[in-house]
């Protein structure tokens, strides 16, 4: 069975620590992503588990055996490369054959057969007999998973494999990397700096910052549930608005408003005084402002559109306090595609307390999340 | 003034080796006015980076012309063309620091005094917010502050236009985020016509005032990216322009009613005379138009199966199948109910839908845009 | 690779004639001239008898009385013997000297293990070992303390095509192997360093030993690399002078290289004949031409990816 354990693994190069103490467990059959900014050590942990480092401390498992100073051809994994790694020398059916020629257990004319088939699933069987640099980066990108696929093994191990595709081909490869990995049923450990792929294609999701593990679950827990100000800001896109402030009484005081909590929020707060509040774009609401301040009701503010973006199915709204002479924007609110406010535009941002997360303002750690959204039923049509 | 004209552009490669003759960009025209952050978009091999070149001056113009505030640059070498650029993989010198990078135009292009030079350099690099880096060498700076030092070089030579190549692609998704509104504003305050390439359609939206669409060489359409996204005007801009992609159904009109291989779709009398006798016809809807929820089949609604569900966290993209097999995407808000192998039921709001001529491409009719729906007053 | 064809107008060729231009195009010529008209001389004195040498101008062509071929003739039977030995010293000691150091290159710059760095030094040293220096000690070895040619003499004898006194040849291959080897490692050292270290890592994975990694991944990718070295090295062994003296001693000797002879070739009591001497120069130049020639794509590609 294909389980990934990694237990205290420490890695370092010289003074620099890549990965501290990582704890992980990786189900068979299991889809894990590793995801976070350059320089996580999501791409070192990957690395560990190939064989291709070995950890300063702390013990990598596969199957149960343990790995630490078992040479990569000895463990049993592929892995798909972000260049793709191709024998540039070699066909197609060269590529994807050459780690079948280690495997025991095939005659020469299974290998042959073997190799089709995977050709087959992946829709590249007319590209069998082209070179590497015949092909474009899509093409390439399947010959990689072929030769992953072709052997069986024990575990996937994908570092960014998707990342020197285009925008589209990527959103294409997503989805069918998926089916393929569910079809195939084989441990799959895949590393990304794109939260998108991340949520979408994770059974869970480990986010890493640097060289340590922020929290691992499944993407919609990490989503709602964040563990700390880190995960919250690095999952979900427009990012989370962040509001950093002091506990005053029972009001949180932000340079930029002021938001009162209630008796709930602030046993959950304890003894913090330094808090940031936490709200997703998507869950301001933006009304227009009608012109009167006393109109205004708790948790309501009076802010000025900057920009309004466009994306088509939604819009990105930055807001600002009015006559503010900063640059940048407090925070940013989504609307549906067809509502269209303009620049300079005064409207009513409302924050609803069942919707704000609130943060340590020192440490970070997540104090209080938001309610998960009750699922929604589906409606009648 | 420096309004940049592209007049009837076309650029013919020469494979010396297959000997074959490849056109990389065919007769396209583009006017851009002064001021405008126009963004050429579209896939590998689009022609996009050869225009953008072609402005530039690193590549000969095969034939047509491109002016700027109307003097014609076919023949200007790219020194002399008051043309700034930054470049996908930044291309600072590595042996230079920070300021020096950041002079060196200046030095070699203008007679400008040490002092003033280091002024700009301060000016210029304040405004990027990497004045503290000053005395760095490239290979000791981040990717961010590589990216903006290379921005930080062609902001200070003040130039009539400033040409921008796939600059954020080397950057984490967070950070690519980020940088785009920064540039928005840059240009935003700088005020320079600026014109930007990319592949990814969210950067083309987001940034530009203007999106021109490039396939193959071809300039497919020209207009404000809310435009291209509910004008389309054909196949490949209405597939191309938004994440997820439009989903797109070819069939056939029958007696008033498109029929497919998965689904029967009855078209009202306005519709009908918009196909102007077209009969092979595909029709487009877009994910977010697409409801799902329990019911039974009628006129627009149709029987699905959910194949995945990819939570997106606010939103989810549902990947459902037809009967035929045929697959299609839907986004859903929330926390998702429907899960895989679940039966649903899906309606094309006949609002919603966009027909294409399907052999031309060529857009037919395109959604209705209701009177209360406010991003009508930015379509034209 | 695709280059773009500016279009071709008279106009603009004519536009172009300035000051600068005609003085850069006068300067190419006089450049040309300079590296040419050596080459062409030599060639055209080979063809003249020794006393259309003394009439005419070296570089002037010699036509009727003057022309002769039986300089050529004449350097061509005096070297023939020589050129088979040394083509039968170049050709091997290249080969082994190559695939050597690519494997040295490979296991210094792929693969992982400790005291690298002490070896690679080892080897930059080995470049700079001046020849002058070592001749002695090598006579000696050779001679002396391990006369492998003696001792492969019956061998050679018994071989079909040799001879005994090939055997001769034997400890001067072995010995421009080993001067050969620093060099050429390094050169493939660097080819190597620019490929991406994930093709041995996938490589590693799709489970092949260091070994098949070098047969079936390195060795095919280096075909650029292998051009470049091979002619650079064949043209070292091929032109070599000094070792070869030191061990084949005598521009008589049976085994003796082609480039023992050629400074003994057309000197006789009344003076030099340079026809000859020109001829045996040429003919002595052209297998290394040769060469060239058969190997130019590669060796263009392999300069390319040097640099690139």
């Amino acid at each position: 069975m294909g389980r990934i354990e990694l237990d205290d693994v420490t890695k370092r190069f010289g003074p620099e620590t890549a990965v501290e103490d990582l704890n992980l467990d990786i189900e068979d059959e299991e889809f894990l992503v590793l995801v976070g900014p350059s320089g996580c050590g999501k791409s070192t942990t990957l690395r560990m588990i190939a064989g291709l480092e070995t950890p300063t401390e702390g013990d990598v498992y596969i199957d149960g055996d343990h790995m630490n100073y078992r040479v990569p051809q000895n463990r049993d994994i592929a892995m798909v490369f972000q260049d793709y790694a191709l024998y540039p020398h070699m066909t197609v059916r060269g590529n994807i054959g050459f780690g079948l020629e280690e495997e025991k257990g095939y005659t020469k004319a299974e290998r042959g057969e073997r190799v089709e088939e995977v050709a087959e699933m992946l829709g590249i069987s007319e590209l069998l007999d082209r070179k590497p640099d015949e092909l474009s980066g899509g093409q390439q990108q399947r010959v990689a998973l072929g030769r992953a696929i072709v052997r069986s093994p024990e575990a996937f191990l994908m570092d960014e494999p998707l990342a020197n595709l285009d925008a589209k081909l990527r959103s294409e490869m997503r989805a069918e990397l998926q089916n393929l990995q569910e079809m195939l049923e084989v441990t799959t450990v895949y590393v990304t700096h794109n939260q998108t792929e991340a949520m979408t294609m994770g059974d869970r999701i480990a986010v890493l910052d640097d060289g340590r593990l922020q929290q691992v679950g499944e993407p919609l827990e990490l989503y709602h549930e964040p563990a700390n100000r880190f995960v919250a800001g690095f999952i979900g896109e427009p990012m989370m608005n962040f509001l950093e402030g002091e506990l005053d009484g029972g009001t949180l005081v932000t340079p930029y408003l002021d938001y009162s909590l209630d008796d709930d929020l602030r046993s959950a707060v304890g003894d913090a005084t330094a808090l940031t509040l936490g709200i997703r774009p998507e869950d301001i609401e933006l009304e227009e402002f009608g012109g009167d301040p006393g109109s205004l009701g708790d948790h309501e503010y009076v802010m000025n559109v900057t920009v309004v973006e466009p994306h088509g199915n939604q819009n990105v709204v930055h807001l600002n306090h009015a006559g503010a002479e900063d640059e940048f924007d407090v925070l940013q609110a989504v609307t549906g595609g067809m509502e269209m406010l303009t620049v300079d535009e005064e409207v009513v941002v409302s924050i609803d307390p069942d919707l704000i997360h609130l943060f340590d303002g020192q440490s970070g750690q997540a104090l209080h999340n938001r309610r998960m959204e009750a699922e929604t039923e589906l409606t009648q049509i | 003034m420096a309004q940049l004209e592209l007049d009837h552009v076309t650029k013919v490669f020469q494979d010396d080796e297959e000997d074959e003759e490849i056109v990389a960009v065919d007769d396209v025209s583009i006017d851009i006015a002064d001021e405008e952050f126009l963004v050429l978009v579209g896939p590998s091999g689009c022609g996009k980076s050869t225009t953008l070149r072609m402005i530039a001056g690193l590549e000969t113009i095969t034939d047509g012309e491109i002016r700027l505030g109307g003097r014609v640059l076919n023949d200007v070498r790219a020194q002399d063309r008051d043309i700034a650029m930054v470049f996908q993989s930044y291309a600072l010198y590595p042996h230079m620091t920070v300021h020096e990078n950041i002079a060196f135009g200046l030095e070699e292009s203008t007679d400008l005094p040490d002092a003033e030079i280091d002024d700009r350099v301060h000016e210029a690099t304040e405004m990027m917010g990497i004045d503290d880096l000053l005395e760095r060498t490239p290979g000791e700076l981040s990717g961010g502050q590589q990216q903006r030092v290379a921005l930080g070089r062609a902001i200070v030579r003040d130039p009539d236009v400033f040409l921008m190549d796939e600059p954020l692609s080397n950057l984490d998704a967070k950070l690519r985020a980020e940088m785009r509104t920064e540039l928005q504003r840059l240009q935003d305050q700088l005020g320079v016509t600026t014109v930007y390439v990319t592949h990814d359609q969210t950067e083309a939206m987001t940034m530009g005032d203007r999106i021109a669409v490039l396939d193959d060489g071809q300039l497919q359409q020209v207009g404000t990216p809310l435009e291209c996204y509910h004008r389309p005007n054909n196949l490949f801009v209405a597939g191309f322009i938004g994440d997820p992609s439009m989903n797109f159904f070819p069939g056939e009109i029958t007696d008033g009613t498109f029929v497919s291989d998965s689904i029967e779709y009855p078209l009202d009398d306005d519709t009908a005379t918009d196909l102007d006798g077209q009969t092979e016809v595909t029709l487009g809807i877009r994910p977010e138009d697409v409801r799902v929820g329990e019911g039974s089949a009628s006129d627009h609604t149709f029987e699905a199966t959910v194949d995945v569900v990819e939570p997106q966290g606010d939103t989810n993209t549902v990947h459902l199948e037809l009967d035929s097999g045929r697959e299609f995407t839907a986004t859903t808000n929330g926390r998702p109910k429907a899960d895989e192998d679940d039966r649903v039921v899906v309606e094309f709001p006949p609002k919603a839908i966009h027909l294409f001529a399907t052999r031309s491409g060529e857009a037919l009719k395109n959604r209705d845009i209701e009177a209360d729906q406010e991003v009508g007053n930015l379509l034209s | 690779m695709s280059q773009s064809r500016p279009t071709f107008d008279t106009a603009s060729l004519v536009e172009d004639v300035s000051l600068t231009r005609i003085a850069q195009y006068i300067l190419v010529v006089v450049f040309i001239g300079f590296f040419l008209v050596p080459l062409e001389a030599g060639f055209v004195t080979a063809l003249k008898t020794n006393e259309a040498v003394a009439r005419s101008l070296p570089f002037v062509p010699s036509l009727g009385d003057g022309f002769t071929l039986e300089n050529l003739e004449f350097a061509f039977n005096q070297l023939r013997d020589s050129f088979v030995n040394s083509l039968l010293l170049a050709l091997p000691a290249t080969i082994v000297n190559v695939l050597l150091a690519s494997m040295a290159a490979y296991g210094l710059t792929m693969v992982n293990w400790r005291g690298q760095l002490g070896f690679l030094i080892l080897f930059l040293i080995g470049i700079f070992v001046p020849y002058q220096a070592v001749i002695v000690p090598l006579a000696d070895f050779w001679n002396n303390i391990f006369p492998i040619a003696e001792m492969l003499a019956p061998t050679f004898a018994a071989i079909p095509l040799l001879a005994e006194y090939h055997s001769d040849l034997v400890p001067l291959i072995i010995t421009d192997i080993a001067y050969g080897i620093p060099i050429c490692t390094i050169l493939f050292r660097s080819y190597y360093n620019s490929l991406p270290e994930s093709l041995v890592e996938a490589a590693k994975i799709d489970g092949a030993s260091i070994a098949k990694i070098y047969r079936r991944i390195i060795l095919p990718i280096s075909k650029p690399m292998f051009g470049v070295v091979f002619i650079y090295q064949f043209t070292q062994i091929y032109n070599e002078f000094l070792f070869a003296f030191t061990l084949i001693v005598a521009a008589d000797a049976p085994a003796a290289p082609v480039t023992l002879l050629i400074p003994s070739l057309g000197a006789s009591t009344s003076g030099i004949n340079y026809g000859i001497r020109m001829s045996a120069a040429i003919l002595a130049a052209l297998p290394t031409i040769l060469l060239y020639v058969a190997f130019a794509e590669q060796f263009a590609k392999g300069l390319r990816t040097e640099s690139g």
